[in-house]
């Protein structure tokens, strides 16, 4: 009997040997700039038995997934203040731990001969303030990615705010429209991503003088090889924000793997590697800084303390100070999107006229100031219709009659993609001529290959063409439904756009994300 | 893997085995089901009883802890703590609540430690310059907190401050502290700088706090945003260094903590606030389990060792001025200057009022 027993204990202890350590799953939101990480992950696996599953989004749409209750056992963004501010207005526990695993500052790139000749490179005390001066006066031009989408351009922003009222921490009601303003008419690139702000910037090295982003893409660019130009950093010596990129425990049954995984990533070894790949400073203070980094002091602004100052923050750069947008949306309303489709495509451009009540929805709704026009087609174009928004918010007489023309859209006939796409141009850049100051874009969405009128081929002819009086609107196409992906992805590169993917995603979540590049 | 022989042996016992199996999966039976001692504590007591020779210590006396930590200010108002075995915040002002709130079986004052303002040579020479910093016997650095804060209130900057030319930093001077709605440090620090305010008497009634407010509510919201727990601004000074954290109110021991764990750079320095004031780290014992706990913890001198080691200071103070002179550092074994901090009652409704009307109610 015994023996019996002896025997069965060896052979499931034979069984639990045989499978040396088990795999745990852990998802991670993560800010979409942490894709540099993903090469370690075959490495994270085998040092610590844990196979991470990254979902990436921006950093105010990934604290707003997870405040409004979404389930990830982990986050990881460049940082959680404002994250942990919804938290601290919810009274709710969200994130059971915080620890900070790397870190970037953002701060500014100039063009070196551009910096030369105002005495800016290696000079410590060019200020936030110098940046205003100049870009008020008309002589300088930056790229920025838009503060309400992406931290970079929020960190920024925060930085020349602070920087106006004197080095106080801001408050709600010190947030200076007027002085802002100036500092907001250098603002000539943007973007929802800093990433793609980066490649943008790259592609197009002849439209702007400077850069906000995070040290590590501005050293990432010098490094490339491909700027005609080197860019100064510069630190101004009223203090940055720095991302901290804090991973965030929100699942507690994951404790035991989130104390593995941030052992594993503050291993000194690990820190240098990641320093040395990413160009983040690391956050063990005895591993010493490579020499890609700048000796000095990084001054560290106060980020501010409360959601209201924030929100403050990014309404009044939107609403107030940067130039206004002309945002064309061409869509289609071919006999294919009857149904499923068109409904997805009210309800994304009701959301934009208002509806979304979210927080990042209150952020990507269409702004005072800004002019949309919309170019429905199916067999060709139809009747453009223009909406000036005035407050943007509440009665707004002209989002009111977007409304209303958004609710009686009817689909039906063919799809001439190009034909409208070209009369979307032509009205652009007869606008841009009339009024130079703004950001002309266009989003074009279709469900389907083009059927009618001009191809691509003939459109890029046209394009070529008039080059100059293009360049610079650029088209973000939607892949949706039976849309051409590769035709789409060559627009996006013809015209310096960016394609979006909406196979994964409703309509309603890319029109979001475009919200941020136009 | 533990999770699944945990079941496993217990299903093999079920089914009835020999003795054999029995004795050695019986030994480790009675292992899992050890009774263990559970505690709430504040999060900087978290290393102290993860240590390794700390566990082996009070393994030695029968002791298995459970701990979980809490911010020091949320232990004292939970809801739950009949669930616990014994409750061990920072600060007497939380201890003495729980005390009064809970029939506590018997409270242990187990360590104590200065409140400090963790800094830089740099600042300290140019605070020196500037008649708040003093040097004392060559090493130790004292600063006048009535000076200090008389500068902070003034709204002065970096560059506002002479013979400065070490930190040119164009923004305001202030002291960086933890959230003063969640943590105990912020809280230490509101009863310095009520001291002050109060013409350096201890706040005794709520109407003495009521004047002062508004004045006690900017010294954090002029920082913006705060962090909840001690342990992160400290982080900070550590690995973000002067640019970020020039000034940081901490516990004496996060520092010594991190000296012995050789974590310090060469132009840290401590500053002794004048007045300061110590946190207390007294544990609460709800149960007879925690009573031992206590017992333990004020007495083993191994223990009390191994406490120092974690920067506190305790009744063994020839082991505190060994682990000084051990690790070389700059820190006065006595200090004189020292204030109590207000009752429960006065530093709870302070922050309640600093909330209310400074943060919009929000919690």
């Amino acid at each position: 009997m015994k023996a019996f027993h002896l025997i069965i204990l060896s052979f499931v202890l034979l069984i639990l040997s045989a499978c040396t350590q088990p795999i745990e799953q852990v998802s991670i939101l993560a800010g979409s700039e942490l894709k540099d990480i993903k090469p370690m992950l075959d490495e994270i696996q085998r040092e610590t038995g844990i196979q991470i599953e990254f979902q990436f989004t921006g950093t105010l749409d990934g604290a707003e997934t997870l405040a409004t209750g979404q389930l990830y056992d982990m986050g990881w963004f460049s940082h959680a203040k404002y994250l942990s501010l919804l938290e601290g207005r919810a009274g709710e526990k969200i994130i059971h731990a915080a620890e900070k695993l790397m870190l970037s500052p953002v701060i500014a790139g100039v063009k070196k001969s551009i910096a030369d000749r105002w005495g800016w490179c290696d000079n410590p005390s060019v200020s936030w303030k110098d940046f205003a001066d100049r870009a008020s006066s008309g002589q300088l031009s930056y790229a920025m990615t838009n503060p309400a989408s992406s931290n970079s351009g929020f960190s920024a922003t925060v930085g020349v705010q602070s920087a106006l009222a004197g080095g106080e921490t801001l408050q709600p009601e010190m947030i200076d429209s007027e002085a802002m303003k100036g500092f907001a008419k250098g603002h000539r690139l943007t973007a929802g991503s800093s990433g793609w702000l980066a490649e943008k910037y790259m592609a197009e090295q002849g439209r702007v003088d400077a850069i906000f982003n995070y040290e590590s893409v501005l050293l990432g660019m010098n490094e490339s090889g491909h700027l005609r130009e080197t860019l100064c950093l510069i630190y101004p010596p009223e203090g940055v924000i720095t991302a901290d990129y804090p991973l965030l425990l929100l699942n507690k049954n994951k404790t035991s793997a989130y104390t593995k995984l941030i052992s594993y990533f503050k291993r000194p070894e690990v820190q240098r590697r990641l320093m040395a790949e990413t160009a983040r400073r690391p956050v063990a203070p005895e591993i010493g800084l490579d020499k890609r980094f700048p000796n000095s002091i990084v001054m560290e602004l106060p980020f501010p303390g409360k959601v209201e100052t924030v929100d403050q923050i990014l309404t009044t750069y939107l609403d107030k100070q940067r130039a206004p947008s002309t945002s064309i949306f061409v869509l289609d309303l071919s006999g294919s999107m009857r149904g499923e489709n068109l409904d997805q495509l009210k309800q994304a451009m009701r959301n934009l006229a208002g509806a979304d009540k979210s927080i990042t929805g209150k952020f990507a709704r269409f702004r005072a100031r800004e002019q949309v026009i919309v170019i429905p087609f199916s067999n060709r174009p139809m009747r453009s219709q223009s909406y000036e928004i005035a407050s943007g918010v509440g009665n707004d007489p002209a989002l009111q009659d977007l409304r209303r023309a958004v609710d009686s859209l009817t689909a039906n006939g063919g799809t001439a993609i190009y034909d409208a796409l070209a009369r979307a141009y032509k009205t652009a850049s007869q606008a841009r001529e009339h009024d130079p100051d703004r950001f002309y874009s266009i989003a074009l969405l279709s469900d389907g290959k083009n059927t009618q009128g001009d191809t691509f081929h003939q459109f890029r002819e046209i394009y070529n063409k008039n080059h100059d009086d293009y360049a610079g609107i650029p088209t973000f196409p939607i892949i949706f439904g039976g849309a051409d992906k590769h035709e789409m992805i060559s627009l996006a590169e013809l015209t310096g756009g960016r394609e979006f993917d909406s196979t994964k995603q409703s309509l309603a979540q890319v029109f979001k994300k475009i919200r941020g590049y136009q | 893997m533990r999770k699944i022989i945990g079941p496993l042996l217990t299903g093999l016992l079920i089914v009835g085995v020999g003795t054999g199996i029995y004795l050695s999966a019986g030994k480790q039976l009675s292992q899992l089901e050890k009774a263990t001692i559970r505690g709430l504590i504040g999060s900087e007591k978290l290393d102290f009883f993860n240590d390794p020779r700390v566990i082996e210590a009070l393994s030695d006396h029968g002791l298995e802890i459970e701990v979980k930590k809490s911010g020091s200010r949320e232990i004292a108002t939970r809801h739950d703590l009949k669930n616990w075995d014994f409750a061990f915040p920072a600060g007497i002002p939380a201890a003495e609540k729980i005390t009064r709130g809970y029939a506590a079986k018997k409270s242990f004052q187990v360590a104590f430690t200065p409140m400090v303002i963790a800094s830089w040579l740099p600042i300290a020479e140019i605070l020196e310059n500037n008649g708040i910093v003093t040097k004392r016997d060559g090493i130790y650095y004292f600063i006048d907190m009535k000076r200090m804060l008389h500068v902070i209130e003034q709204g002065k900057r970096w560059t506002d401050l002479e013979h400065n030319s070490n930190y040119q930093a164009r923004k305001s001077i202030l002291i960086n502290s933890t959230d003063i709605r969640r943590s105990n440090s912020a809280a230490m620090y509101l009863a310095l700088a009520s001291y002050i305010f109060n013409d350096e008497q201890v706040l005794e009634n709520n109407e003495q706090a009521n004047q002062l407010t508004d004045r006690l509510a900017n010294l954090y919201v002029r920082q913006g945003y705060t962090e909840h727990s001690s342990a992160v601004p400290f982080n900070d000074y550590l690995v973000m260094g002067i640019g970020k954290a020039p000034m940081v109110m901490a516990y004496e021991a996060q520092y010594l903590y991190s000296a012995a764990e050789n974590k310090l750079r060469p132009d840290m320095r401590l500053l002794y606030p004048e007045p300061t004031i110590y946190t207390k780290h007294v544990l609460v014992a709800l149960t007879d389990a925690g009573v031992k706990l206590g017992e333990v913890l004020t007495t083993d001198p191994k223990l009390q060792k191994l406490m120092i080691e974690h920067g506190w200071r305790n009744e063994d103070i020839s082991g505190f001025d060994e682990f000084i002179s051990k690790h070389n550092l700059q820190v006065p074994t006595s200090l004189v200057n020292v204030i109590e901090p207000p009752s429960y009652e006065v530093i709870e409704s302070t922050i309640q009022k600093i909330e209310q009307q400074h943060y919009d109610g929000a919690h």
